[in-house]
């Protein structure tokens, strides 16, 4: 590195403008069955993740963050080149977790780049989300991926209007077909042809009101859907995006014993193998001492039936009640309890989780998660998928 | 004619039917007394408040929590503030321990009612709403509850002046403040020392029902740019038998600061 370069960074990096974060995470996940497509029984994963911001005078800000990750289980790529797309079926060993720029002045916020976006009010199931892909490698624990956009935000703290254009397409990242997340049935061998990603851009705009006892927003969008559909012909199968066009809102409103929040969206589509639906969530929140519970029902109703193939976690875990409960034990340690039950009994998942830090830097976390249910459900087709987590984290 | 000769309807001297002359005085000199010591109870809190007005404040908060088991965990924020008692609009944002770096709290205080917060969580990007009924909770495991990081604006409390007592050797007004109602609190009575010489709050107990919950006491106060600021401030649970210190680090009064920093938006951008 050429000496100007390093001056150059370390006068950054000693700025008092300039904040970082991240963490170095090792994580075992046990299963005691095997699946019929997996026989492994533990997988361990190593993930850095590093971010950094600067801010430059009153108006301009700059984030940019890595992600370095590396498996026993080969869900991560080992193509050591530095991904920014985020369209490979692999998780990247190296990945451009995000790199943006914003300008702000007055009520006017401009950031464009890769940039992580999150529309909605609701915790378990956000329908409005829509500019948020998610890594589905383990579909019960998922992470958000960043998108390539140009984000537009003006207002108040009272009302403000969001505009989101993404030029390109991010999809989420599904479960491999070799391994025991892509819940194929024994005997089932397929090949799988390149994705068929679409080709034009993506925009939004969601108009937030917050007032005195009640909190909205209104979102509207049009572009594709994250999550796939599937064209067959045995033995081969291909990933197709279909388009999407999304109708929806949120509201929060805090009572005098529980905060209500609701969110609902209406999809239609163009592409004629895909559904029109509602997926809405009804969601019930209290904190009371230590303790935090949050409790709704995720619905969806189909209102156009078209499509035989597709992978929906977001769909899959509607028609369920959802809870989630955490126990702070004290300032170092906790407890979180969530469930997802479908209503018809045919999925139940049940996870418990217990942190503990150490210190300034360490947590260690040790959980299960044991799930139910039957071959045709979402949730149930994974009961052999039980699981039991560990996992060190180092912070700085 | 005095108040209480008007609610009665009688001319000013009038005596109550059935009272003797001795009680009358009594009632009259009493009533009198405690109008007289609310007002000065409200005189002095304002006067207190008037003598911290700034247009903004910002520092670096160190923290200490001391778990009953005294167990010590070390946390650090830092601390903007634009506006004083009543309409002022502050955010904190962690810098310490690492795995909260960036969670940030936006409180918007209010004349006429409780303040809104919302809480901002870089790891899953979302902002929350603290509704009120949750503000009883504590801060993310300091022994502040989400309502004591608001401001108190005098309006909206009733003032009463019950004695002097020193603290820390100093000698301060006691005063207990009652919320008004629209007020929404988990404390029922608020017990407050004032600093006679500088009129610095030196202690504060927050009592539930007749039971001391919490007590903040204010110390190393000191003289930043002409306002006296007490730079220590422990907060003490009494029912789970932990404090947390908060040192109060790089006090900075009237920094530049623009209120366009002060909104959900703002959380947002500055991670």
């Amino acid at each position: 590195m050429k000496p100007w370069l390093l001056l150059a960074m370390a006068a950054i990096a000693s700025a008092q403008d300039f904040t970082q974060r991240g963490f170095l995470d090792s994580t075992a996940t046990f299963y005691p069955q095997t699946a019929p497509n997996d026989s492994g029984h533990a997988w361990d994963t190593e993930l850095f993740q590093y971010e950094a911001f600067y801010k430059l005078g009153p108006y301009f800000r700059f984030a940019a963050g890595i992600d370095a990750t590396v498996d026993s289980h080969q869900q991560t790529g080992r193509d050591f080149a530095l991904s920014w797309w985020d369209r490979g079926r692999q998780r990247p060993a190296f990945e451009m977790r995000r790199l943006s720029a914003a300008y702000s002045r007055g009520k006017l916020t401009v950031e464009a780049g890769k940039q992580f976006i999150r529309w909605g009010k609701t915790d378990i199931l956000t329908p409005t989300d829509r500019f948020a892909p998610r890594d589905y490698l383990n579909v019960v624990d998922t992470d958000f991926l960043a998108i390539t956009a140009a984000r537009l935000t003006y207002g108040n703290q009272s009302d403000s209007i969001d505009v989101v254009l993404a030029p390109r397409f991010t999809p989420s990242r599904i479960p491999l077909l070799n391994e025991r997340w892509s819940g194929l049935p024994s005997g089932l061998s397929l090949s799988e042809l390149p994705p068929d990603f679409p080709g034009g851009p993506q925009f939004g705009a969601r108009w937030n009101h917050i007032g005195q006892s009640l909190e909205y927003a209104l979102a509207f969008y049009n572009g594709y859907d994250n999550l796939p559909l599937f064209r067959a012909q045995l033995p081969f199968i291909q990933a197709f995006y279909p388009q999407m066009r999304m109708y929806g809102g949120d509201a929060a409103i805090p009572l005098r014993l529980l905060t209500v929040k609701a969110e609902a969206a209406y999809f239609t589509s163009t592409t004629p193998q895909s559904d029109e639906y509602v997926l809405y969530e009804l969601q019930l929140e209290r904190q009371s001492g230590e303790w935090s519970f949050a409790a709704g029902y995720t619905g969806q109703t189909v209102t156009d039936h078209r499509s035989t193939l597709f992978f929906s976690p977001e769909r899959g875990f509607a028609r369920a009640i959802t809870t989630v409960a955490a126990y702070t034990i004290d300032t170092n340690r906790s407890l979180t309890f969530e469930g997802v039950v479908r209503q018809n009994g045919d999925g139940v998942l049940l996870k418990a989780i217990y942190s503990q830090a150490w210190g300034q830097h360490w947590r260690a976390t040790a959980g299960i998660a044991w799930i139910h249910g039957a071959d045709v459900d979402f949730l149930g087709q994974y009961h052999r998928n039980s699981h039991a987590i560990l996992g060190v984290r180092y912070s700085f | 004619m005095s108040d209480l000769s008007k609610r009665a309807g009688r001319k000013p001297g009038g005596r109550p039917e059935g009272l003797t002359p001795r009680t009358a005085t009594l009632i009259v000199a009493f009533c009198t007394i405690g109008k007289v010591c609310a007002q000065d109870a409200r005189q002095i809190v304002e006067e207190s408040q008037r003598r911290a007005q700034a247009h903004s404040q910002r520092y670096a908060g160190v923290l200490e929590v001391i778990a009953a088991n005294s167990k010590v965990s070390k946390k650090s924020w830092e601390s903007v503030r634009i506006g004083s008692f009543g309409m002022s609009k502050a955010i904190l944002r962690f810098t310490a321990p690492a795995e909260v770096k960036g969670v940030a709290l936006l409180v918007v205080n209010h004349t006429d009612r409780s303040s809104d917060q919302w809480m901002w969580t870089p790891a899953i990007g979302r902002d929350r709403r603290i509704a009120l009924q949750d503000r009883s909770t504590r801060f993310f495991g300091t022994d502040f509850s989400f309502e004591d990081l608001e401001e108190r604006d005098a309006g909206q409390y009733d003032f009463r002046l019950t004695g002097e007592e020193p603290i820390d050797a100093a000698p301060c007004w006691r005063i207990e403040a009652h919320p008004r109602q629209g007020k929404v609190s988990q404390y029922t009575l608020t017990r407050m020392w004032i600093r006679q010489d500088n009129y610095v709050p030196a202690q504060y107990e927050n009592l539930i029902k007749d039971e001391v919950v919490r007590r903040l006491h204010q110390s190393d106060i000191q003289n930043v740019q002409g306002i006296w600021t007490a730079r220590l401030l422990e907060m003490t649970d009494l029912r789970r038998n932990s404090r947390t210190l908060l040192r109060m680090e790089k006090l900075e009064y009237n920094v530049p600061i623009n209120d366009d920093d002060f909104t959900v938006q703002a959380l947002r951008r500055e991670q």
